[in-house]
C-alpha cells in the first residue's frame, strides 16, 4: 500500500507521522520485543511538503508564461524556501529511519497546500493519504480553512485524518496545540 | 463487561482496534472491502489489527419523522423494516469479513454520527473507517454528512474512504 504522508513543521503533522509509522508500519510490536521489530515490507510511504509558490513578487511580462521576479532576490527568496522544504522533509525523513523505515522517498510540491496535496496523490498514485489536525473549531475552521477537510472531500484517494494528541491540560501546563 | 474486557485484551495484546462504520449503502460496503484488503490481507495467521464492524440502526421514529395521527401505528412496521435492514447489513458485512476470525459485528440503535464516535471510546479504537457518499458541499450542508462529522469529532484517526469517480 503506497501510504502519501503530508509533512509540515507543525506538532500535527510530526504526530500524524509518529501514528503512521507505530500503527501501519509496525502494527504488533509487542511489549518487551529487544530487537529492531522489521516494517512491514507490502507498505511504501512517501513524505510530502507543499510550498506555497511566491506570488506578489512574480509578475508575468508580455505574452505568454514567461514571468520574472526581481531577479536576484527572487532568486535568493526561492532558494531559502527551497532549503526550507529540504529540511522539512529531511528531518521527516530522519524520524522514518530512527523508527527503522529507511525506504520513505520524499516528494516537495508547490501550491497552495490543500490542492498540492490531493494533486500529489493522484500524481504519486497513492493508496491513502494522510493528514494531520491542527484541531480547530467549527468556526476556525471556517475562517482558517482546513486542509484536512478539503483534502478529505476532494482527494481522489482515500484520506487519513489523525487527530492531535488530547492534551495534557494541567492548569499549569502548557497547551501543546494551537488554537 | 465483555466490551471492557475484550478491548482491555487487545490493548494488552498491542494489536490496534478499528472500527468500521457500515450502513446499506455500496460506498460503505466499498470502505469495508477497502480496508480489508488493505489491512487484513495476510492470509492465514492472526490479523495484525482488530476488527469491529458497526451498523446504526435509526430510530423508528427518527425515519418517521412527523409524529402525527397514525404515526403510532406504523412505528412497529418501520422498526421490523429497519431490523431487516441491519441484519442484512450485517449479514453482508460478515459475508466480506470471512477470513478475520475475530471480528466482531454491532448493530446499534441511534443516529450513525454518535453510533460511531461511541462505539471508538466503547472498543478504544484507534482508527475509525467510514466511507463518503460523496455529496458536494449544499447536500452535506443539507442532508448532513457522518464521515465529516466523525472526522471532527470521534477521538481518534478517522479514514474517509471514497469509491474512486470515474475522471476521463
Amino acid at each position: 500500500m503506497k501510504v502519501l504522508v503530508a509533512v509540515d513543521d507543525s506538532p500535527g503533522s510530526h504526530h500524524a507521522l509518529a501514528w503512521v509509522l507505530d500503527h501501519l508500519f509496525f502494527p504488533a510490536s509487542a511489549a518487551g520485543d529487544e530487537q529492531q521489530p522489521q516494517p512491514r515490507p507490502d507498505h511504501e510511504l512517501v513524505l510530502v511538503h507543499a510550498v506555497e509558490p511566491l506570488h506578489h513578487v512574480m509578475f508575468p511580462v508580455g505574452p505568454g508564461s514567461a514571468v520574472y521576479g526581481a531577479t536576484s532576490m527572487m532568486e535568493a527568496v526561492r532558494a531559502a524556501q527551497a532549503e526550507t522544504a529540504r529540511n522539512v522533509v529531511g528531518r521527516a525523513r530522519l524520524v522514518c529511519e530512527r523508527q527503522g523505515v529507511t525506504t520513505a522517498k520524499t516528494v516537495v510540491v508547490v501550491g497552495e497546500a490543500r490542492e498540492a496535496l490531493c494533486r500529489a496523490a493522484d500524481d504519486a498514485g497513492a493508496d491513502l493519504l494522510v493528514v494531520g489536525s491542527r484541531g480547530l473549531g467549527a468556526i476556525k475552521r471556517a475562517f482558517l480553512g482546513s486542509v484536512s477537510d478539503y483534502c478529505a472531500h476532494r482527494a481522489s484517494c482515500p484520506i487519513m485524518v489523525v487527530k492531535p494528541p488530547p492534551d495534557e491540560e494541567g492548569h499549569d501546563g502548557q497547551r501543546t496545540s494551537s488554537y | 463487561m465483555a466490551e471492557e474486557s475484550s478491548a482491555a485484551a487487545a490493548a494488552g495484546e498491542g494489536r490496534m482496534t478499528m472500527v468500521v462504520g457500515v450502513d446499506e449503502s455500496e460506498h460503505s460496503y466499498y470502505a469495508l472491502q477497502w480496508t480489508l484488503r488493505h489491512f487484513f490481507a495476510g492470509g492465514g495467521g492472526q490479523p495484525q489489527y482488530r476488527l469491529a464492524v458497526v451498523n446504526a440502526k435509526p430510530t423508528a421514529a427518527s425515519a418517521v419523522g412527523l409524529a402525527g395521527p397514525g404515526a403510532a401505528d406504523v412505528l412497529p412496521f418501520v422498526e421490523a423494516d429497519l431490523k431487516k435492514s441491519s441484519m442484512r447489513v450485517i449479514d453482508k458485512a460478515k459475508e466480506l469479513c470471512a477470513q478475520v476470525s475475530d471480528a466482531l459485528f454491532e448493530v446499534i440503535e441511534g443516529d450513525a454520527r454518535n453510533v460511531l464516535c461511541e462505539a471508538v471510546e466503547r472498543h478504544q479504537a484507534e482508527m475509525l473507517v467510514v466511507g463518503s457518499h460523496g455529496y458536494g458541499a449544499i447536500k452535506r450542508a443539507v442532508l448532513g454528512s457522518v464521515s465529516d462529522y466523525c472526522s471532527h469529532h470521534a477521538h481518534c484517526t478517522v479514514m474517509i474512504v471514497k469509491k474512486p469517480k470515474h475522471k476521463h
